[in-house]
């Protein structure tokens, strides 16, 4: 399975990133919001997509959006990696178009359990 | 547990030393030196181990003791210092052994001149004394 | 489990144990064998491990399992010679082992053992990167980090240091730079995005207090940039304590694996105090951040001592206008913040009373260097991080080709085939290409070590009470990454030193005229195959009798040595140990870290240091370190059979002379050969002397080869006796042993494999006093009125005019001698003159002022003499140089006539001694008087 994780902060990537690939995962990765459209053109469509939403370029949110706009991209699972002081602008995401969110720090039990949400299951 | 340590043998006008085996990188023959004039006189030359360039120095010269005979060549004992590999120039090289610490001595009052500060002790071996070498202060040819 | 498998485990655990009690053995050794391993080593470790996972498999036990099959995978590769012993792999292997060791001490439980840091550095190694880091650090889950476990590799670990670091320093960068300019917004946000970063990652790894600390200062800046409240001084100072707080967790992460027992805890509540504070103070919400405005009432309770603001508003305002540098990194430190912007903002018409920043451009001190300051942002894709250690490899066998392809060079000299000639040529060129850009990887900008200054600067110039603003010239100045580690210190030691002792404080300075602002200059750059650095400051300067005073006093120096010292040597004093000339070892500069240290560290890699010093007018500190560019052009030459490379950056050119030649071109002045190159007098030099190698005097060669050579600004020739040819080679540091002869500044292996030495040009030239040292002066062409050692001794330059007589002069007073084309004589107002050298040169003829015969008018060229004063120049025109003599004058008698001295025999000839002042003012009067004119 793959994954795509969009984080400006290189140390979270591959935090993160062990984290997916401890749950099976294959991993790329992408820097903004338009680094993250670039990959999903260039590596095609992956099973899930974390991304941040603070990021420069980019961010998370018009990202989640100029996903959405595009028809081929209809059925992606996105979720959003948030923290505590974005919880209150999460509306926003889910009215962009975001199928679920995690707060970090988050672990593999806590991941697993916003997989299983969305349908995915993690090859183990 | 008897606490024992290696100790690289060899001698030098008669006399046998040894030097911490760990301290040891290699042991090889005669070597071709380029001359280096001006230096310290105990610096014989430098050798070119394996793309490392090495200094060697005599330890005959170093102890104060008189040159080897004409046509006698000496033996390297590449030894590891902070400063990299330094060659010691020896007339024979013989074995590596183990000693018992227990049986360490000071330095016999017999020994005289630069050798004094430059043996740490010595060892009894079978009615022969070893005189232990203290390698970091050998190589040390330059007061900072 | 049954019976029979206890007693199996037990088997297996006792057996297993003393395979792995060998292993630790055999693992240090091959790691000490290197590169002359023994497989069969290999093999026995190979197979200890082998079995252990053999038999875990069977037991169930798969933690052990897995464990071991990873191990020998590795020691599989070490046998197949596909992996070195390398300190890394062999740690790694070390440390499997030991974690092998402990699984098997607790068998029962082994299988929920969480071994994942060293499947995962074993998994590195595989894959062949350089984990560096699989210390035991990442694997003890801090006693805070019970929240969960997430099996943080180790190279997160280290990603998430090196990412915060660097956001640290970026954050710091902003910081300084939002000081000057509140209002810019990019510059707050970068803040947030740095804390915000740092204070994400940390709450992964469990680093609560750090995490705690940036979300206190993060929630600060999200208010400012909600526009709660402006951006002041005392949002600064709380933010630099907190980045400095965070920092040292940081490093306690790094070394103990934990975040140390600092109290941050009431650094983070000071914080969410000073929030609530700050959000009290402000009844408006304004959406935009406070602009500062030139108001002359700032009533508030500022945290911060900011009490000047009530007058000094306007001023300061003004005085920024009137103040705009652009182009120099200024970071203007006042002693009592000047509040440039009240923080209580009043209405909307502020904009226009704001004074416009000077450029509002970003000033970030550190350019955005490989390793510091690219933020992600930034097309970070097109830059990739690279360990040094696997860079020092490639830079070893960049030299080791090049060692490859000069012998390669040597066949291709004897062998006719032009395809191999041209193939050998792409060879060097692709060589020299790879070697360049090899070089460059290491390179970083001078500037990665000084963006630590200006913060450093201005905390402490705050803390000493002082006015100190930095400036860096040259930051852009390239070294090579050792050397930058190595430097990085003493700099750092040498700066607060100059901010703690060499600035006067503002009142002193004021006294003295000076501005009460001192200044700190750092400049780098390269010069001669060197990197230079220095260090000026407009201080107080040494005080140069209390250093000396001192010197004594700590038995360093005797009170002769003392007295006999020149003023330019007394600054250097203060580098011999165990000197301080400063009243009370503050904590500024630190204690024990001497002058002395700081020398030390910059000689260890073959820099120097140097001190001048002005008194009342400041201090200038020089380090001059070679450029590790370890590839070198140099020329070969042999002396005595012995080969000596000379660095192609110090040779002039060559001259050979033969036979007659050889013999008589080569003079004597003053005890001390010179060889006359073009006119100029070039001392000399024999190699063979100066390295104490006795002359050849079989060998009577015919030959005489000299090397001129330039030290600094002066020139010499070297004699040797023979030049080979030039090449490229690699340079190696001489060994410690060696470090004081000065003639040497490194060695090399020749194609051949053997050593050669590489002379060092300044230190020949001054063993050989041709180097203005202190001792004999240098014979140069220039005009010095010479004393002679012997009263009675002089050197004459005899000349012969007409048929036969002989005039002579001091050769002190010659210029040059020349010789002049006849045809390009002209005449010019009574005179006779030729365009010389760019300038019109007056002639004076000999034998027409003495009143001498000339001889036949020589076609062609003549000889001429050329005296010069205060920039003017004229031209003896005479029939014959005849020689230059040294000779004691006996048997002199007065001159008979004007423009002579005295006659004299010399070398059997009457010889008149010119009074050349006089002869010149025979024929005109006035070139004594007249200023420059020609």
């Amino acid at each position: 399975m793959r994954a795509l994780l969009i984080d400006d902060s290189r140390a979270i990537r591959r935090i993160i990133g062990d984290i997916m690939k401890s749950l099976g995962f294959e991993i790329t990765e992408a820097i903004h919001g338009l680094d993250g459209l670039a990959k999903l053109e260039e590596f095609g469509i992956p099973d899930i997509v974390l991304v941040d939403w603070n990021m420069p370029e980019m961010n998370g949110l018009d990202f989640i959006k100029a996903v959405r706009a595009d028809p081929k991209y209809v059925d992606l699972p996105l979720m959003m990696v948030t923290t505590e002081t974005e919880m209150e602008r999460l509306a926003m995401a889910f009215v962009a178009g975001v199928n679920e969110y995690v707060m970090k720090p988050f672990d593999k039990a806590m991941l697993v359990e916003k997989l299983e949400i969305l349908g995915i299951g993690a090859a183990s | 547990m008897i606490a024992s340590r290696q100790l690289c043998t060899f001698l030098l006008d008669g006399h046998l030393f040894g030097v911490d085996a760990q301290t040891v990188q290699e042991v090889i023959r005669y070597q071709e030196m380029t001359r280096v004039p001006k230096a310290p006189a105990a610096v014989s030359g430098l050798i070119n181990l394996r793309g490392q360039i090495v200094t060697a120095i005599d330890l005959r010269t170093r102890l104060g003791m008189k040159p080897r005979e004409n046509g006698k060549r000496p033996m390297n004992v590449v030894v590891r210092s902070d400063d990299g590999a330094v060659s010691l120039l020896v007339d024979q090289i013989g074995d590596v052994i183990a000693v018992d610490v227990e049986n360490f001595e000071a330095p016999p009052d017999t020994l005289q001149g630069p050798s004094r500060e430059l043996v740490q002790g010595a060892y009894k071996l079978n009615g022969r004394l070893l005189l232990l070498l203290n390698c970091a202060e050998a190589v040390q040819l330059v007061t900072e | 489990m049954s019976f029979d498998d206890a007693e199996l485990m037990k088997e297996f655990v006792v057996e297993s144990q003393e395979h792995l009690a060998d292993v630790e053995n055999q693992l240090l050794t091959l790691e000490s064998q290197g590169d002359s391993m023994d497989v069969g080593l290999v093999n026995k470790v190979f197979r200890a491990v082998h079995s252990i996972k053999g038999a875990a498999g069977f037991m169930g036990l798969e933690t052990l399992g897995g464990l071991a099959h990873r191990a020998e995978e590795v020691l599989n590769k070490l046998r197949t010679n596909e992996l070195r012993p390398t300190s890394l792999v062999i740690n790694t292997l070390l440390r499997a082992a030991d974690q092998l060791k402990a699984l098997l001490d607790q068998i029962e439980t082994s299988n929920q053992m969480d071994v994942t840091p060293h499947l995962v550095a074993l998994q590195s190694i595989m894959a062949g990167e350089e984990a560096a880091t699989t210390t035991a650090v990442a694997i003890e889950p801090t006693s805070e980090n019970t929240k969960f476990e997430i099996g943080i590799s180790s190279e997160a670990l280290r990603e998430f240091l090196i990412e915060s670091f660097d956001n640290l320093e970026q954050a710091e960068r902003d910081l300084l730079a939002l000081e000057r300019q509140p209002g810019a917004d990019d510059l707050l946000n970068s803040v947030f995005r740095s804390i915000h970063t740092i204070k994400g990652s940390a709450g992964f790894l469990g680093y609560l207090k750090a995490e705690k600390l940036t979300h206190a200062a993060e929630s600060v800046l999200g208010s400012i940039r909600s526009g709660n409240f402006p951006f002041d001084e005392s949002v600064s100072e709380r933010m630099f304590t907190t980045i400095d707080a965070v920092r040292r967790i940081l490093h306690s992460i790094e070394s103990e694996g934990h975040e140390g027992a600092d109290v941050t805890g009431e650094l983070a509540t000071q914080m969410e105090e000073f929030l609530q504070e700050k959000l009290s103070e402000t009844p408006t919400k304004v959406p935009k951040r406070g602009r500062s405005t030139r108001k002359s009432a700032s009533s508030k309770k500022a945290p911060v001592a900011a009490v000047t603001s009530s007058k000094e508003p306007t001023e300061s305002v003004e005085a920024r206008r009137a103040q705009p540098d652009p182009e120099v990194i200024v970071t203007p430190v006042k002693p009592t913040p000047v509040q440039a912007n009240s923080p209580k903002i009043e209405t909307a018409q502020a904009p226009e009373a704001a004074p416009k920043a000077p450029t509002p451009t970003r000033i970030s001190p550190a350019p955005a260097g490989s390793a510091s300051g690219s933020t992600e942002s930034s097309a970070s894709d097109s830059t990739i991080r690279v360990d040094v250690a696997l860079l020092d490899k490639l830079m070893t066998r960049v030299g080791e080709l090049v060692l490859a392809r000069n012998q390669i060079l040597q066949f291709n000299s004897t062998i006719d085939d032009s395809a191999l000639h041209s193939a050998m040529q792409r060879l060097n060129l692709i060589t020299t290409e790879l070697q360049e850009g090899v070089m460059k990887t290491r390179m970083q900008p001078i500037g990665s070590v000084w963006s630590k200054f200006p913060r450093l600067v201005r905390d402490l110039a705050t803390m000493c009470e002082k006015d100190v603003r930095i400036e860096m010239e040259g930051k852009e100045t390239e070294l090579d990454k050792t050397i930058i580690e190595a430097i990085k210190d003493p700099l750092t030691h040498l700066v607060r030193n100059t901010v703690d002792h060499g600035i006067e404080r503002p009142e002193v300075r004021a006294q003295n005229g000076k501005p009460t602002e001192g200044c700190l200059i750092l400049r780098a750059y390269h010069e001669g195959g060197q990197v230079n650095i220095e260090i000026c400051d407009d201080g107080a300067g040494l005080n140069l009798g209390r250093i000396k005073a001192k010197a004594v006093e700590k038995g360093l120096m005797t009170l002769e040595q003392v007295a006999r010292l020149a003023d330019r040597d007394v600054g250097n004093l203060i580098f011999l140990p165990g000197f301080s000339t400063a009243e009370k070892v503050s904590n500024v500069s630190g204690r024990g870290v001497g002058m002395d240290v700081v020398k030390t560290n910059i000689e260890k890699i073959g820099g120097t240091v140097d001190l001048q010093s002005k008194p009342g007018l400041g201090t200038t500190i020089k380090i001059k370190i070679p450029l590790t560019l370890a590839i070198i052009p140099a020329l070969i030459i042999t002396s005595d059979s012995d080969r000596y490379a000379i660095p192609q950056v110090n040779l002039m050119e060559l001259v050979r002379l033969e036979g007659e030649e050889s013999r008589t071109s080569i003079e004597w002045i003053q005890g001390a050969p010179v060889y006359r190159l073009r006119g100029r007098l070039l001392p000399l030099v024999y190699l063979r002397n100066e390295l104490g190698i006795p002359r050849d005097n079989s060998a009577k060669s015919e030959i005489v080869n000299i090397v001129v050579l330039r030290a600094d600004d002066r020139q010499f020739g070297l004699v040797v006796d023979n030049i080979n040819d030039s090449e490229e080679i690699v340079v190696k540091p001489l060994s410690k042993q060696l470090k004081n002869v000065s003639v040497y500044s490194g060695t090399t292996i020749m194609g051949d494999g053997r050593v050669a030495l590489i002379l060092d040009v300044m230190g020949l030239a001054q063993s050989a006093h041709v180097v203005t040292g202190t001792k004999e002066r240098a014979v140069s062409d220039s005009n010095d009125r010479a004393t002679t050692n012997n009263s009675n001794m002089q050197t004459l330059l005899v000349l012969g005019v007409g048929p036969s007589r002989r005039f002579a002069l001091p050769i002190a007073q010659v210029t040059r001698l020349e010789k002049l084309a006849i045809n390009k004589v002209e005449r010019a107002d009574h005179q006779e003159v030729v365009q010389y050298r760019g300038e019109i040169l007056p002639l004076i003829r000999l034998s027409d002022t003495l009143g001498v015969e000339p001889a036949n008018h020589p076609e062609g060229l003549m000889d001429v003499v050329v005296y010069s004063e205060d920039g003017r120049s004229v031209g003896l025109v005479v029939d014959q140089i005849v020689d230059i003599v040294e000779t004691e004058l006996i048997n002199t008698r007065p001159a008979q006539r004007a423009g002579l001295t005295q006659s004299a025999v010399i070398n059997g000839h009457v010889t008149d001694l010119l009074d050349l002042p006089a002869v010149i003012r025979m024929v005109d009067p006035s070139f004594f008087q007249s200023t420059l004119n020609v």
